[in-house]
């Protein structure tokens, strides 16, 4: 059989057409091609790609989505083979929209962003207590904690959820990255985070340095 | 010239004599400032089971919460947000107003029916109706118009209110939710139809929206709003920069930095204040506010501090 052309995998996902990246993805398979190099040579590319151009403004949060949505497409289809060869994760992280805020826009983007780039995503959801948070932690051993507040009288959460790492001994065991509209770094460095993005493709890059992966 | 009539001459743009008029979307600290719950915040479940004579304590409670805190704080304007929010209920809260206050204040109500940003749960299957059933999404669309339009033709027919406040939120900070080309594919031409139609009735429009609104700026003053709110700066809007461009087309309401107010020290907060009064006011079509809202959780004494700058130094020659 002949060799697919996997930069279609990529344009596929970049286009965000979900049915042109299932159906490159089987063909692949079909073909034989290893499925670990479609995901990190065309997949998690394309995805990155994605996330420069939102960067740069030459693409919005629905496209992101409908890229992230054809991602998904083609990892349904390479998963099961995935599956029995122990690949790991870039790293897992464990999100959350901090207490006191319902807010969830900015927490799923990173999420979706996150994902798409080969993390492990466990998201706790929104008005996150710093108990919950600690469980969490401890359940899912992650090596990074993203935090989201869109709100300046929420802000003061994340500082309580950084302490409470501290107190029950976890902090030096996870990165902690946060976000959000009122968030700066110099907030970030003041309450002890490790990292601040304004964007969820910053927050991938960020994630990244954090686990020692390339980008 | 009654608040009223200064809110309106600043929304036709017109020069004004004296302070320079001022409102708040919402003044949530009625707690803290009056001793009452937020008619927002208030949990009306069983309105319907209520006695009549019982309804009419609580909307004359209501209304008394809005006509305190624009006396208080020199509003020109109410926004009124019923509760419940019915057309029947609007029509009610409005009169009792109008009773009260006669046409001492500008009134008005939510008007919007335009898409905003979806939550994040919703956002995805928004993005996936978008590339997948453009159509079905635009007929969505001029429903949610029409049927604000109809419900404005109410509101017009009995009288006393003066405009509506569009709310929908378009914008993050880093820019619009949705492309430039897919704005004005979505959103412009329903904001341009509803806005339209708002005018033609004799209602007064004030569109509204968070975030970094300069992608689409453009689009959104070509839709002839009588303002935009907010001109956030914590989204690098610049209000002089906007003033500039736009200042001769449409009134522009708001830009004193939020965050600041919440967390900021004074000089900052005067700093705010003091660069919105001073590229906002020249040649009038200025309405001093906030770039969002008087929020639960903000300290009181800021936005005091806040008035206190405007009452100095928001006066016309």
């Amino acid at each position: 059989m002949s060799q697919p052309n996997l930069e279609l995998l990529f344009t596929a996902i970049v286009d965000g057409d979900a049915k042109r990246a299932a159906a490159v993805a089987q063909a692949a398979v079909a073909a034989g091609v290893d499925p670990q190099t479609m995901l990190t040579e065309y997949m998690i590319p394309a995805m990155d790609e994605v996330g420069a151009r939102f960067e740069a403004n030459e693409c919005f949060v629905p496209e992101l989505l409908i890229s992230a949505r054809a991602m998904k497409a083609a990892m349904e289809v390479i998963r099961p083979l995935l599956l029995g060869r122990a690949v790991e994760p870039a790293g897992r992280v464990v999100i959350a929209t901090v207490q006191g805020d319902l807010h969830d826009i900015g927490k799923n983007l990173v999420a979706t962003m996150l994902e798409g780039g080969g993390f492990q995503i466990v998201d706790v959801g929104v008005d996150v207590s710093p108990d919950k948070l600690v469980e969490a932690v401890q359940v899912h051993q992650p090596q990074i904690v993203a935090l989201s507040a869109l709100l300046t009288t929420t802000m003061p959460s994340m500082k309580r959820m950084i302490d409470r790492l501290v107190q029950e001994g976890l902090r030096q065991r996870v990165k902690v990255m946060v976000g959000g509209a009122p968030v700066t770094q110099d907030f970030a460095e003041e309450i002890g985070a490790d990292g601040y993005s304004d964007n969820a493709a910053g927050a991938v890059t960020l994630a990244r340095r954090f686990v020692g992966v390339a980008a | 010239m009654q608040p009223r009539e200064r809110f309106i001459a600043a929304l036709e743009r017109r020069p004004l004599t004296g302070r320079v008029p001022h409102f708040e979307l919402v003044f949530f600290l009625t707690m803290e400032a009056f001793g009452k719950v937020h008619p927002s915040h208030r949990n009306y479940s069983q309105w319907g089971q209520m006695e009549e004579k019982e309804r009419e304590l609580h909307r004359l409670d209501m209304a008394d919460i809005y006509i305190a805190t624009a006396e208080r704080f020199e509003h020109s304007a109410i926004f009124i947000h019923p509760n419940p929010d019915t057309v029947e209920e609007t029509i009610r809260l409005i009169d009792i107003l109008r009773e009260k206050t006669g046409d001492r204040y500008f009134l008005m109500r939510h008007g919007d029916a335009t898409f905003s940003i979806p939550d994040g749960k919703e956002m995805f299957a928004f993005a996936e109706r978008l590339a997948d059933d453009p159509e079905g999404l635009k007929r969505e669309a001029q429903q949610k118009v029409d049927a604000a339009i109809r419900r404005a033709e109410v509101y017009a027919r009995h009288g006393g209110l003066d405009g509506f406040a569009l709310c929908a939120d378009y914008c993050f900070n880093s820019g619009p939710f949705l492309s430039p080309r897919h704005f004005a594919e979505f959103i412009t031409p329903y904001l341009a139809q509803l806005t339209a139609a708002y005018r033609d009735m004799g209602f007064y429009v004030i569109k509204h929206t968070d975030g970094n609104i300069m992608p689409i700026i453009d689009q959104l003053v070509a839709t002839k709003p009588h303002a935009l709110h907010s001109l956030d700066p914590q989204a690098g809007v610049d209000i002089a920069e906007v003033k500039r461009r736009y200042g001769d087309q449409v009134c522009l309401i708001g830009n004193v930095n939020c965050a600041l107010l919440d967390t900021g020290a004074p000089e900052e907060i005067a700093e705010s204040v003091r660069y919105a009064l001073r590229n906002g006011m020249p040649g009038g079509g200025y309405i001093f506010s906030t770039s969002n809202c008087i929020y639960t959780g903000m300290p009181l004494k800021s936005y005091e501090f806040m008035l206190e700058i405007w009452r100095r130094e928001g006066v016309y020659a």
